[in-house]
């Protein structure tokens, strides 16, 4: 026994010499020889090419791989839209109040990696001058300055003021503490994404050299969008206040300053976006459009978004399975046509983006015209009548009931009225006979009278419904066939939400050509279009509207009504929507609404339109169906019904079933920085009063 | 074998944990209450961060910058934390009144009354601010058809005069931060109705803009709420109005006390 313990205490002895002898010799501390280091990288364009790829992988690009939700690198569940108001989404739909669940952590964090290799590259870089021409050697730094501008474009607007590490931070040659970097107001913030831009911009060459880079025309494009930004919470912004620790103002612009600087930005808004307008190197996809041709129109449209040879591309994500594809089709396809793993239907789009389009008869208000002067429904022989001319572009960006898509009509019905209608259809959201649109009225069609057979319907019940996918009502026609209560793509209701459960269903960027059985997560390769031409136009005569009211000069000595008129000319009709009645309708402040109208309907389900509500600050404010966001607002529907008795369709509009709340608070337009980065960091402020 | 494999890993384990947090759980307690300098009422709130909030921060931790503590006041405008360490302590409030710590435009402090104080066993402490408005019930709400209609009376808790004296320094002061620009009728089915808990079927929003409401400052202000409250329920009302200035970036509504009200 007691030979058998001083064994193990002999063991311990070996085991504990060598824990105590790994760190004394340093023959350890050789260059690798099998590792690829910078002078390898920065030896020749191949080289660059790798050291590219990895800073492209890293780029905060909003794609397929971006939500509000999750925010960047996550391909789960996207669907661009459901946080701007254009659409809802079972999983998805409410207003981006913090980054959410990101898995893979807040942007803060992520950020200074690929800021890190950016300012690596400034730094190391000339001194391998000497292996490139001096055109490759300008790109190289162009793309460095883009990389950070980008980088500190997409803090910034999230953020505010963000600390501006502008250099190579020497860690681990230096101690942690000293490399602390607090952070700078959001007007310095805002100063350096221009001025990295400018460098990219003086930089960059005139094309990209591989597919994928940036060049000069990309970095002015995104030069117009962050000075647009920037200019916008100049003059909107209310909040703002001084960090504990620094007393640095962190968010906000100072009073004093902030009129000016708002002037500044739109004035280099404006100049980027003409810059790129007056080159003549893009323009509009008109490759199928016809004057005059509405089905011609829309199917430009929709082939825009899949034409890699587009003119109005200026720069795109591409994707490539199996390397690097995503799902947008997966979560985005109709529940009729849904693929294998289930996912369907994610993004539905609202009533109310729906009824910013023109060709649609609407009430006074705007509001769709759905009911007839007597307050009873207008009934159609196809459900695909009430759009009949409505303007092609929306047909390009939503699928309604009785649309062809994938060579398949889209069965769309909330359920069968099976009433008489004599005298008319009157409005179906009524309970005990009170009719409620208002949002005490009743959530979902089961709760009506027509349904539950008392009021007016007492002994007779009227409406059939289908309660999801697989458990329907069946109603037999008066020609003796049956129909489900309910539609293949639903709506069934709040039971099952992946269904059009707003009467929509998405079609911008769904490919039209991929097979069924191949909707699958991580299946889908069509590109992301980052920036195109047509929000450059938008730019541009968003920028010089805000000139105009900020009593500015035209900076290069166009005329800004002219550039406003061109731009919302060019787009309405390549959209095939209504033009403008003339010049006068784009001056003031009602002009700029036309204006921020059109970006609304050109630019949805493309990952800019929440962005634009937040820098107008206009999401807690606006007034959304009788309340704001701040106080929590609701989105509506259309639901098509069916009268068996008639043969006829009719639709009613209302507060959408699922009653998706968006709630934002002011605050919240600057997300919180995360709180182990405060507490860890003695001079890293968190947002004022959070 | 198996033993030595144990004692092994246990071995490399123990390493690396030979610190325990042995640090003495929070039990000292901080309450008090936040009332108006006028009248010595308690300010009546929200329970929220749309309400009052007490932020506290340890000043006697030194191993990192101190940390916000945050919690929110009780409707009725009284706080308690039972769950703090024993330590040197900054308190501030901030609701609707006029801030006690008031900064300028670059950032420098004019003028501090949070508080700074030891807090060990029961700390009490009371804030005097001045609330921006005062709600006051007249009469008692009645109901009919349910609809539940409630007089308030909304005056100011700090004069226009006061107001400017202590706001102009904080910079970029402009006049309309005095307009009143909404009234509000609360419903929820729980006494906590507020901001942040209130049923957007029954509940009336009305909104004054620009000075529109400097006419019915002090005069009483008849409500009555939306939709139909079901009849054998019971719901609680409370009025909350605010104007047009954010103290932390928030424009927070001053309240009167929540009623209960049965639906016949």
């Amino acid at each position: 026994m007691i030979i058998m313990k001083s064994k193990y205490y002999f063991l311990y002895i070996i085991l504990g010499l060598c824990f105590a002898n790994i760190s004394c010799k340093k023959y350890l501390d050789v260059p690798p020889v099998n590792i690829v280091n910078e002078g390898d990288l920065f030896s020749n364009s191949k080289g660059m090419q790798l050291y590219l790829s990895r800073m492209y992988s890293q780029m905060p690009f909003e794609d397929f791989k971006y939500s509000p939700a999750r925010q960047f690198f996550d391909d789960w569940l996207v669907t661009p839209g459901t946080n701007e108001g254009s659409s809802l989404g079972r999983d998805a739909g409410e207003a981006m109040t913090s980054e959410g669940w990101a898995r893979n952590g807040a942007y803060w964090v992520r950020a200074f990696n690929l800021l890190r290799d950016a300012n690596n590259l400034l730094e190391k870089l000339p001194s391998y001058k000497a292996n490139f021409s001096d055109e490759e050697y300008n790109h190289y730094i162009g793309e460095a300055y883009f990389t950070r501008a980008m980088v500190f474009y997409a803090l910034a607007k999230r953020y505010g003021g963000i600390p501006l590490v502008t250099s190579l931070l020497q860690y681990p040659e230096k101690d942690a503490a000293q490399l602390e970097v607090p952070r700078a107001t959001e007007e310095e913030t805002w100063d350096q994404v221009l001025a990295d831009y400018d460098m990219a911009i003086a930089n960059l060459n005139e094309a990209s050299p591989v597919k994928g880079y940036a060049n000069k025309y990309v970095a002015l494009g995104f030069k117009s969008e962050a000075m647009l930004f920037a200019g916008s919470v100049a003059k909107y912004n209310r909040i703002t206040g001084f960090g504990q620790k620094t007393g640095v103002r962190v968010i906000g612009f100072d009073p004093a300053t902030a009129t000016a600087a708002s002037k500044k930005y739109f004035s280099e808004a404006y100049k980027a976006a003409n810059t790129i307008i007056k080159s003549g190197k893009y323009s509009l996809y008109k490759k199928k459009w016809s004057a005059g041709d509405k089905e011609a129109q829309y199917q430009n449209m929709v082939d825009m978004f899949f034409d890699a040879s587009s003119p109005e591309n200026i720069y795109t994500k591409d994707y490539k399975w199996p390397d690097l594809a995503h799902g947008y089709d997966s979560y985005n396809i109709p529940r009729q046509l849904m693929g294998g793993n289930g996912y369907s239907a994610g993004n539905c789009p609202t009533l109310d983006f729906v009824e910013l389009f023109d060709g649609i008869a609407k009430n006074p208000d705007g509001t769709i015209k759905v009911l007839d002067n007597n307050g009873k429904y207008l009934l159609f022989d196809k459900p695909t009548d009430i759009f009949a001319d409505a303007e092609p572009r929306l047909r390009a960006n939503v699928i309604f009931a009785g649309d062809v898509f994938k060579g398949a009509v889209m069965d769309v019905r909330r359920g069968i009225y099976t009433g008489s209608v004599a005298g008319g259809i009157a409005p179906l959201r009524v309970v005990n006979g009170a009719t409620n649109y208002t949002i005490g009225g009743p959530q979902t069609y089961n709760q009506t009278d027509a349904y539950t057979a008392t009021g007016a319907f007492a002994g007779h019940k009227s409406l059939f419904l289908s309660q999801n996918g697989t458990t329907h009502e069946v109603v037999t026609l008066p020609d003796g066939t049956k129909m489900n209560g309910g539609g293949l793509n639903g709506p069934f209701g709040t039971s099952d939400l992946t269904a059009a459960f707003t009467g929509f269903m998405v079609r911008k960027w769904l490919d039209p050509n991929l097979p069924q059985e191949l909707v699958l997560e991580g299946r889908s390769e069509q590109s992301f279009i980052l920036m195109r031409y047509a929000e450059i136009l938008l730019n541009a005569a968003e920028a010089a509207s805000e000139l105009a009211l900020a009593g500015a000069a035209s900076p290069d000595g166009d005329d800004l009504q002219q550039v406003m008129y061109d731009a919302i000319t060019n787009i309405r009709e390549r959209a095939g929507a209504d033009p403008l009645t003339g010049m006068s309708e784009l001056a003031g402040e009602q002009g700029l609404q036309v204006i921020r109208r059109e970006r609304r309907k050109e630019l949805g389900f493309e990952n800019k339109i929440l962005w634009d509500i937040r820098r107008w600050r206009t999401q807690h404010s606006d007034m959304l169906n009788g309340f704001t966001q701040s106080d929590g607002a609701y989105y509506r529907g259309l639901y098509p019904f069916y009268s068996s008795v008639a043969d006829k369709w009719f639709f009613d509009a209302g507060f959408e079933e699922a009653r998706k709340r968006f709630r934002i608070t002011e605050q919240e337009y600057y997300f919180m920085i995360p709180g182990d980065e405060v507490t860890k960091s003695p001079v890293i402020d968190q947002q004022p009063g959070r | 074998m198996k033993t030595i494999l144990y004692n092994i890993i246990s071995l490399i384990i123990l390493s690396g944990c030979a610190k325990i947090d042995n640090y003495a759980e929070p039990g000292e307690t901080l309450k008090g209450t936040v009332v108006d300098a006028a009248t010595g009422d308690p300010v009546l709130t929200d329970q929220g961060s749309e309400g009052t909030r007490i932020r506290m921060r340890e000043l006697s931790w030194t191993a990192s910058a101190p940390e916000n503590l945050d919690f929110f006041c009780m409707k009725e405008g009284i706080f308690q934390n039972t769950k703090v360490f024993k330590g040197h302590y900054n308190v501030r409030v901030d609701g609707a009144f006029i801030p006690i710590v008031r900064v300028d435009t670059n950032g420098d402090t004019l003028v501090d009354e949070s508080k700074t104080l030891d807090i060990s066993g029961v700390t009490e402490l009371e804030f005097k601010v001045q609330p921006f408005l005062k709600l006051e019930w007249q009469g008692t709400p009645t109901v009919e058809n349910g609809k539940v209609t409630a007089t308030v009376v909304v005056t100011r808790g700090v004069s226009p005069e006061d107001f400017k004296t202590k706001i102009e320094p904080m910079g970029n002061y402009s006049d309309d931060f005095l307009n009143v620009t909404d009234v509000r009728l609360f419903v929820s089915q729980v006494p906590y109705v507020g901001y942040r808990e209130w049923d957007n079927r029954y509940t009336t929003i009305i909104e004054y803009p620009g000075d529109s409401f400097e006419a019915h400052l002090g005069e009483p202000i008849t409500i009555t709420t939306q939709g139909t409250i079901p009849s054998g329920r019971t719901v609680f009302i409370r009025a909350a109005a605010r104007i047009n200035y954010a103290t932390e970036n928030i424009k927070r509504h001053n309240y009167n006390e929540a009623l209960r009200v049965d639906i016949p």
